[in-house]
């Protein structure tokens, strides 16, 4: 029923979309970037639509009722770099010229292994960031319409592979940009509903938070995943027959698929490893990761990490290209953090109604779809069916829109650089690349979304972040340190996140460091790249390379002038552009 | 009259074949040394602009948690019901950060159009 009122509607008109962006579309630029010709405004609704992802939408409310307050820095690190794009990377990378990040690698450094380095990591990050997406709209559709975990995920694969194998990026720009502007409208009305509808108690319970040690109601909850609980005495659970049953005290495994309905009153379980919606610290603005008792770097380090991280994500990067030269990119930059700032203003409204309303979703780890679950706490008649509608739409747009750049951005990784081909091998690789990725999605019901996601933003800061920066602002940058560099990026961040899942346990400060490696990672890339390039020589052109990256498009010709001036109009002009002249005049600038 | 055979060539070819060739798509770079002079005073101008912002960006962001850490009891304080520790990682950093990114971008475009 929700499913054909909320999310038939979204996935429609993407395809409706998509189909208006088939028209004129001939080579791989019209494919891949929109034939450059994408204004600013339009451009940065895009690029903020694409990157309101299922973690913006409901992860950071999720998180909100799960680790506290601090889970709002989240929000603040995503935006923060684009003011770092806007500042380092977007007019240069713009002017570069080049389609996709291994292309430019390839265009500032000249090496083929470089670009085959670049397009794996692309690979890596898509895939860190593109399986989260299918599986959490598999388990939203899930929790709101009783849909196996699988339809979901297979929806969502078939209508944006059909989309982008249709449009490619020029459809994808207009999908974008209307997501972003219908997900912003699907956050904003419910929000304000939810804060006037739940009536002055519970938003005097929103921000006076106490721990959640009793349900309030008979309380349903589904263990999608098995558990490990910490029953308390005298916890009752109610039997499918009406009649009530205490459970034993101590360790209980839950197993998956079951559903426990708690009774009104009942002392609430512990789950293993977590502190509690409202537990002490849950009201402190910072972010204490695995309660390791270091707020404060825990907070950093998530900051650095999606600052950085976002500088450095693939997709973004690659809707900059689509700009028409680079000071519309810088534009859109600039653009992208007002819109995100607007929408960023109300995730922590429906974090702090969910900590009040439905705090029980921690227990079977389902905190993710705390804000389509809200609307029914409030209302159950037709306007929380409404409401709940609404919501599915607006996250199923935020799967959508960022699953379309992702997937755009991992088929242009396999066909334009590891095996280059035409426009026809890049559709058979969108199609390929999304049947992968469902795959992958099928058995990742289990993998927390955030921690994917947030994994995906710290390969991008210990990889591409580095990579960007140096080659557009360092002209001593050569090739072997820029694979030096991101190789190790790439090997910390993997090796810090197997011994995350697999290794000893440790606690601590180290125990943030490993979950969180950014704060170590990315100055370790950084230094790679700096120690090992200075250890070799830039090629002769480098400076040249670097400096005509900072060169603006639209200015006046300096040949017009000169030879009405000095020489005579037959004579070439190529005398004076050879590469040994031009290393001898920067040489004489650049010191 | 037997001996080695030896290359002949002018110093000048044998400097164009002993130079690395570039094949396939890539091509270096060329930069017109007429605009030379612009492009580097525009690299140092951003450069410039650019460690500014972000030495705001960071004092902004690597700040904010630090004073809430170091005044705990700001979580007591409150406006209109609403803990002031709770406003602060939303109402200050979002609107500070939309300035800074409209600052930062009029004098990058100035710097170009000079």
């Amino acid at each position: 029923m929700i499913v054909a009122f909320a999310v038939a509607p979204v996935v429609l008109v993407t395809l409706l979309i998509g189909l208006r962006g088939v028209a004129a579309m001939r080579t791989t630029s019209d494919f891949l970037v929109a034939s450059r010709r994408v204004s600013p405004l339009l451009n940065s609704a895009a690029v903020s639509g694409e990157y309101l992802s299922a973690a913006s939408f409901l992860g950071v409310a999720g998180l909100v009722v799960k680790d506290g307050v601090g889970s709002l820095w989240y929000p603040v690190g995503f935006t923060a770099g684009y003011i770092a794009m806007l500042a380092l990377v977007a007019a240069p990378m713009r002017r570069s010229g080049a389609l996709t990040v291994p292309d430019f690698a390839e265009a500032r450094l000249a090496s083929p292994s470089l670009r085959r380095l670049a397009a794996v990591v692309v690979l890596v990050i898509g895939a860190l960031y593109l399986v989260p997406q299918f599986r959490t709209a598999g388990l939203v559709l899930s929790v709101v319409s009783g849909t196996p975990y699988w339809v979901g995920v297979a929806i969502s694969g078939a209508a944006v592979s059909a989309t982008l194998a249709l449009g490619g990026m020029r459809a994808a720009t207009y999908v974008q940009a209307f997501q972003f502007v219908f997900k912003l409208l699907l956050f904003i009305v419910p929000a304000i509903w939810l804060l006037v509808q739940a009536g002055p108690g519970v938003r005097d319970e929103a921000v006076h938070p106490v721990e959640f040690t009793h349900f309030d109601h008979d309380t349903e909850i589904v263990f999608r995943v098995g558990a490990t609980l910490d029953v308390p005495d005298g916890a009752l659970v109610v039997e499918p027959d009406g009649g009530t049953r205490p459970v034993p005290p101590g360790e209980w495994q839950v197993p998956a698929g079951s559903t426990v309905v708690f009774e009104d009153g009942s002392p609430v379980p512990e789950l293993r490893g977590e502190a509690a919606p409202g537990a002490p610290g849950w009201e402190r603005p910072l972010l204490d990761l695995h309660d390791e008792g270091y707020p404060l770097l825990g907070t950093w380090a998530v900051l650095i990490a999606t600052m950085l991280g976002t500088m450095g994500l693939p997709h973004v990067i690659m809707r900059f290209h689509t700009s028409p030269d680079g000071r519309a990119a810088r534009r859109t930059a600039a653009l992208t953090v007002a819109l995100l700032s607007v929408f960023y203003l109300f995730p922590g409204i429906y974090g702090v109604l969910g900590r009040v309303l439905v705090p029980h979703l921690y227990l079977s780890g389902a905190t993710d779809s705390a804000v389509v679950a809200l609307p029914a706490q409030v209302d159950d008649g037709s306007a929380g069916t409404l409401f709940t509608g609404l919501l599915t739409a607006g996250a199923f747009a935020a799967f959508l829109a960022t699953s379309l750049g992702l997937l755009l951005v991992v088929s242009g990784a396999i066909s334009h650089d590891l095996v280059p081909g035409g426009l026809r091998q890049l559709r058979v690789a969108v199609v390929g690349a999304a049947v992968t990725v469902v795959l992958l999605a099928l058995p990742a019901a289990r993998f927390d979304a955030g921690t994917l996601v947030t994994w995906g933003f710290t390969v991008a800061a210990s990889t591409f972040c580095p990579l960007l920066v140096l080659g557009i602002w360092w002209r001593r940058l050569t090739a072997p340190g820029a694979i030096a560099g991101v190789a190790v990026g790439l090997v910390a961040t993997a090796g810090a996140f197997l011994l995350t899942v697999s290794g000893p346990p440790v606690d601590g400060w180290l125990a943030i460091l490993l979950v969180q490696p950014a704060p170590w990672s990315v100055p370790l890339a950084f230094a790679t790249m700096i120690v090992v390039s200075l250890f070799g020589r830039p090629p002769p052109w480098s400076t040249a390379a670097m400096l005509r990256l900072h060169l603006h498009e639209h200015r006046p010709s300096p040949f017009a002038d000169r030879s009405a001036v000095a020489r005579d109009l037959g004579h070439s002009s190529w005398t004076a552009r050879r590469s040994s002249a031009v290393r001898r005049i920067t040489r004489r600038l650049v010191r | 009259m037997t001996g080695r055979r030896v290359t002949v060539t002018s110093p000048q070819t044998r400097l164009a074949h002993a130079r690395r060739r570039y094949r396939g798509r890539w091509r270096p770079t060329t930069l017109d040394p007429a605009e030379a002079p612009k492009a580097v005073a525009l690299y140092r101008v951003q450069l410039r602009g650019a460690a500014l912002a972000l030495g705001l960006l960071l004092t902004l962001i690597f700040g904010l948690p630090l004073l809430l850490a170091l005044w705990p009891q700001l979580v007591d304080v409150r406006v209109f019901g609403i803990p002031l520790a709770w406003l602060a990682p939303v109402l200050v950093p979002f609107p500070a950060m939309v300035a800074l990114g409209f600052w930062h971008l009029r004098r990058a475009e100035r710097a170009e159009d000079e």
